[in-house]
């Protein structure tokens, strides 16, 4: 009986720690996009993969910092250790804690403060930047795995190396490192996984256009999962259970049986045979892998950086451009484009105001290029530069003003409002009204966006107000109906409402006008509406910022961007509205040209907001009424 | 007399602070058999540290061949080690261990298969070339790390106290073995103990060692003999070492009975240490005894019987062929030749005598 439970016990252990993995696995598998439904096996997500230059740069980036970095520290971090067994034994208490630190101490600390130093140290962010931090972060692991080997190693062998007239390195190479072998191999292993897996460290010391699978994973889980990250975190995982299983399985050389052993090959098949066999696990297949990593590394970093002083750094929105107008850009003008990603507003500012990475052009919200005027990081577009600009539609324009008055600082790139996504099987009334959201009978069956400021939005201009509303009175109110609804919300989500729309999961869903273009395309039963008490309007825009270097670059592709066709072209690809009338007129959709959803009318669109910042206070007064909806 | 080989002139090192070897000197000729005696901490095997250039002394200088060796790296002396716990290179086969040093000569591969050989065969392990050092026992170990010590035709061979972890059995042979091989390679052996036996049995010279201070230097049967201190008559052998009174020459008082002996030259009505070997003592009839007592205990050693004899002023370790029953009444005497009279150490510094010439 309890050998019974023992097992059952087990069996959910093992279930427990692998039924993500195999999620995932089986997910990488599978040919429908969406995560709910299995529409059949395929490998097209496998080949996709080495389809997409950026995940195979990035991840070679990530091979080639891990092994960068693991071998410097390596080296390093043995030096140091016996530079640390050789001391006194208070300093050697002292150097042990201070090599601990780095190890106990929260990641999150580490990648800032080593931020921080590189801005100082005027250190350019990149490749560079990367690999620096990480030979810090290695080290610590190195010395902690070499330092007891070091310990149990037996002095005299080296003595007696010496006394029969080897050179003290020679001594040391011939005795105390093959000892320590294991020490250093184990440290090394220890330092290229930490490498290979770091996320927070790196987030914090890349620069423009450097990406490490982690950092890149991260930007496209961002933007809503693809299946070919599935297939990538399938690939790793299935190399780290590999290598781990080639560690645990390759004999140690020290022990008495393994010995044994070995005198038993030599016995049978002499000296060379041994010589040879060590040759090939020791130094061929290192080195094999050594030159593919390097080889792919350099491979794809050359295609990527063809350094000059001519270039121009963009940091947008994740897939927020057709990579396809880059290029073009880039042929038509030799101006090498450094392309780097965010996902929000709040993680781009800072990076920004650090002035760590000198952008050229950036592309915040339309609350956030309020806030970024207000604190003096922008600078006044020169519009007799970018003529182009006549194709903006003046509605837009006008619209901008709200947050950026006479459009001086920023130009309208990316447009959406906010309605309600609803499927036309399971809501058979007409949906014109933020009243519906409270409908008992759609209990379970409503997706509200999760973050403060849309959910208030919604609860705001369902009472009249404004979604700016700063009256507390107001707010209260707005808390109260945000309460009464949380029985009704089937899940308060961000990206997910796409996916579960698309799915079928929820009747009703609070979304963004782009991301809704999206799903009714894929699924004609959903439809989108902007009700009629009105709604959010929110505008991207396109500014320069203060210490931007490249001035000149910058108004060329903002012109650039400008033109009708290349503004289509990323329509197409982001599938959020353009401002850019010229463009909307090249759309040969008719229904698309027309859509309600993508270019609402005038009337709608003078019913709709755009969201202000309303400065630290205010935002602490909708945090804390967001929190007590959400926890009671 | 051969020629001095190596020399130790005023050769001092602490550690720490603490004082390890004070002002030794000390010389060892060629082709001698030479072993540094003492407690542990007494100093022999940092002497034997510095005479392998592991050690560098803070004071004084080192002399090979009349040569200034003091700070010549060990891996540029023309002598080779034989390490306490062997120091075998574990990962490398034997033949890879003796031929290491040969190697780094860049001798020709015959050459050092040649060695291999003889050094294998010198220490009756023959055939054991591709084994590993961990497969062999520890007898085996040690004589393994003698022959890759040897095949390097070292003019000295060091040897740190090489038989401290053998058995008995295999410690008695391996001395034969060591004395065997020095016959036969004709070199100087500096040897380190702390087993008096070991010491007596192999040397030709012995320097008995205490608190960083050479006691006495001499034969093994001078030290033995004619201990010049109380230290050194208890190190070596047992002894009965008591309190005397150097009445005048030739005559020593010892508990109130007044001995005649040999020794001259310590003055009058001077208190001495008095050292009789156990074996020195003979038993006889209470009556004709210099010493009268009773048997506290009996023990039988093989070649001997060990007893002791209770007085009222001390008890007396006798080493006799004779026998008396526990509890009876013996007497005893001692041939005033095996009387040995020395000065009482004043202090710690006067312990150590100029090493005799």
């Amino acid at each position: 009986m309890s050998k019974i439970l023992k097992r059952i016990y087990m069996a959910l252990i093992l279930i427990l720690l692998y039924a993500p993995i195999v999620t995932l696995i089986v997910l990488s598998f599978n040919s429908s996009r969406s995560r709910a439904r299995w529409g059949g096996f395929t490998l097209q997500w496998y080949h996709d993969l080495f389809q997409d230059s950026e995940i195979m740069r990035a991840f070679y980036t990530t091979l080639t910092v891990a092994l960068l970095a693991s071998v410097i520290a390596t080296l390093i971090g043995t030096l140091a250790a016996i530079g640390i067994q050789h001391m006194h034994r208070k300093s050697r208490a002292f150097f042990m804690g201070v090599t601990n630190i780095p190890m106990v101490n929260s990641e999150i600390v580490m990648g800032v403060s080593l931020m921080l130093l590189f801005i100082i140290g005027r250190i350019e962010f990149g490749f560079g930047t990367i690999l620096l931090a990480h030979i810090t972060f290695d080290i610590p692991y190195v010395i902690l795995s070499v330092l007891p080997k070091l310990k149990q190693t037996n002095r005299s062998t080296y003595e007696a190396a010496l006394d029969l007239g080897a050179a003290p390195f020679f001594a040391f190479r011939k005795t105390i490192l093959p000892d320590i072998m294991p020490g250093i191999v184990s440290g090394f292993m220890m330092a290229f996984t930490m490498s290979l897996d770091d996320f927070v460290v790196t987030y914090f010391t890349k620069g423009p256009g450097v990406d490490t699978l982690s950092t890149k994973i991260y930007a496209e889980v961002r933007k809503g999962i693809k299946p070919e990250i599935y297939a990538l975190s399938t690939i790793l995982f299935l190399s780290v259970l590999i290598l781990l299983m080639l560690i645990n399985f390759t004999p140690s050389k020290n022990s008495r049986k393994e010995l044994i052993k070995d005198e038993k090959y030599l016995k049978k098949h002499g000296r060379k045979r041994i010589f040879t066999k060590r040759l090939i696990l020791g130094r061929a297949i290192p080195a094999l892998l050594i030159i593919v990593v390097s080889a792919g590394g350099i491979y794809y970093q050359a295609e990527a950086s063809v350094s000059s002083d001519n270039e121009l750094v963009v940091y947008n929105w994740g897939e927020y451009m057709d990579p396809g107008v880059i290029t073009d850009f880039e042929k038509e003008t030799g101006i090498h484009v450094i392309y780097e990603e965010f996902e929000t507003n709040e993680i781009m500012y800072p990076k920004i105001r650090s002035g760590a990475v000198s952008y050229d052009l950036v592309c915040p919200s339309d609350y956030m290029i309020r806030k970024m005027i207000d604190n003096n990081l922008l600078q006044p577009i020169n519009k007799d530069h970018i003529p182009n600009l006549k194709n903006i539609g003046s509605l837009y324009l006008k619209t901008a003003e709200q947050y950026d008055p006479g459009n001086q600082y920023s130009i309208p790139y990316c447009w959406g409002t906010v309605g309600i996504l609803y499927n036309k099987k399971l809501v058979d009334e007409p949906v014109d009204s933020w009243s519906i959201l409270w409908e008992t009978k759609y209990k379970d069956n409503i997706l509200m966006q999760d973050s403060v400021r849309d959910a208030f939005a919604v609860a705001l201009k369902y009472l009249g107000y404004s979604l700016n509303s700063t009256n507390i009175r107001e707010l209260r109110e707005a808390e109260k109906l945000l309460q009464d609804q949380k029985p009704l919300v089937q899940a308060y989500v961000i990206d997910q409402v796409r996916d579960k729309m698309i799915g079928g999961e929820a009747a009703l869903g609070v979304i963004y006008s782009g991301e809704a273009i999206y799903t009714v395309k894929e699924n004609p039963d959903l439809a989108y509406a902007i009700p009629k008490e009105g709604s959010n309007v929110w505008i991207d825009g396109w500014c320069i910022p203060k210490d931007a270097k490249h001035v000149e670059n910058a108004e060329k592709f903002l012109n650039y961007l400008c033109r009708p066709d290349v503004a289509l072209k990323n329509f197409d690809y982001i599938g959020y509205s353009t401002p850019n009338t010229a463009a909307r007129d090249l759309i040969e959709d008719e229904d698309l040209r027309n859509s309600e959803v993508a270019f609402p009318d005038e009337e709608t669109l003078s019913r709709c907001e755009t969201m202000s910042y309303l400065g630290p206070e205010a935002e602490e007064i909708y945090n804390s009424l967001w929190n007590q909806v959400k926890s009671s | 007399m051969k020629n001095k080989l190596i020399e130790l002139t005023d050769v001092s090192k602490s550690f720490d602070g603490n004082m390890v070897l004070d002002e030794i000197n000390l010389y060892i000729r060629e082709n001698e058999f030479l072993t540094l005696l003492g407690p542990s901490g007494c100093g022999k095997t940092t002497t034997l540290r510095i005479l392998g250039g592991f050690e560098q002394p803070d004071t004084g200088r080192v002399f090979f061949d009349g040569k200034d060796i003091t700070s010549l790296p060990p891996n540029k002396r023309q002598l080779n080690t034989v390490f306490q716990k062997y120091a075998l290179f574990p990962h490398m086969t034997i033949a890879e261990n003796i031929a290491f040093g040969l190697k780094i000569r860049k001798k020709p591969q015959s050459y050092i298969n040649d060695k291999i050989r003889y050094a294998l065969k010198l220490v009756n392990l023959e055939g054991t070339e591709d084994r590993y050092p961990d497969v062999l026992s520890g007898g085996q170990q040690q004589r393994i790390a003698i022959a890759r010590a040897i095949v390097n035709e070292p003019k000295v061979l060091l040897l740190d106290e090489p038989l401290g972890a053998l058995d008995l059995k295999l410690r008695q042979s391996m001395q034969y073995e060591l004395m065997r091989l020095k016959r036969e390679l004709g070199i100087t052996f500096v040897y380190v103990t702390h087993d008096q036996e070991e010491a007596l049995t192999m040397s030709d010279t012995i320097v008995v060692m205490n608190q960083g201070y050479i006691q006495q230097i001499g034969t093994p049967e001078s030290i033995y003999n004619e201990p010049q201190n109380a230290f050194v008559a208890d190190f070596i052998g047992d002894s009965n070492i008591v309190d005397g009174i150097m009445v005048q020459d030739r005559l020593v008082e010892i508990f109130g009975t007044q001995f005649p002996c040999v020794d001259v030259g310590f003055g009058t009505n001077r208190p001495v240490d008095v050292v009789i070997r156990p074996e020195d003592l003979e038993l006889t009839s209470p009556e004709k005894g210099q010493i009268r007592g009773r048997v506290r205990s009996l023990i039988f050693k093989g070649v001997h019987y060990e007893m002791e004899i209770h007085t009222n002023a001390y008890d007396w370790l006798v080493h006799s062929t004779k026998m008396a029953e526990v509890g009876s009444e013996v007497g005893l005497t001692v041939d005033p030749f095996n009387i040995q009279i020395m000065n009482k150490p004043a202090s710690e510094d006067e312990a150590a005598p100029e090493p005799e010439e």
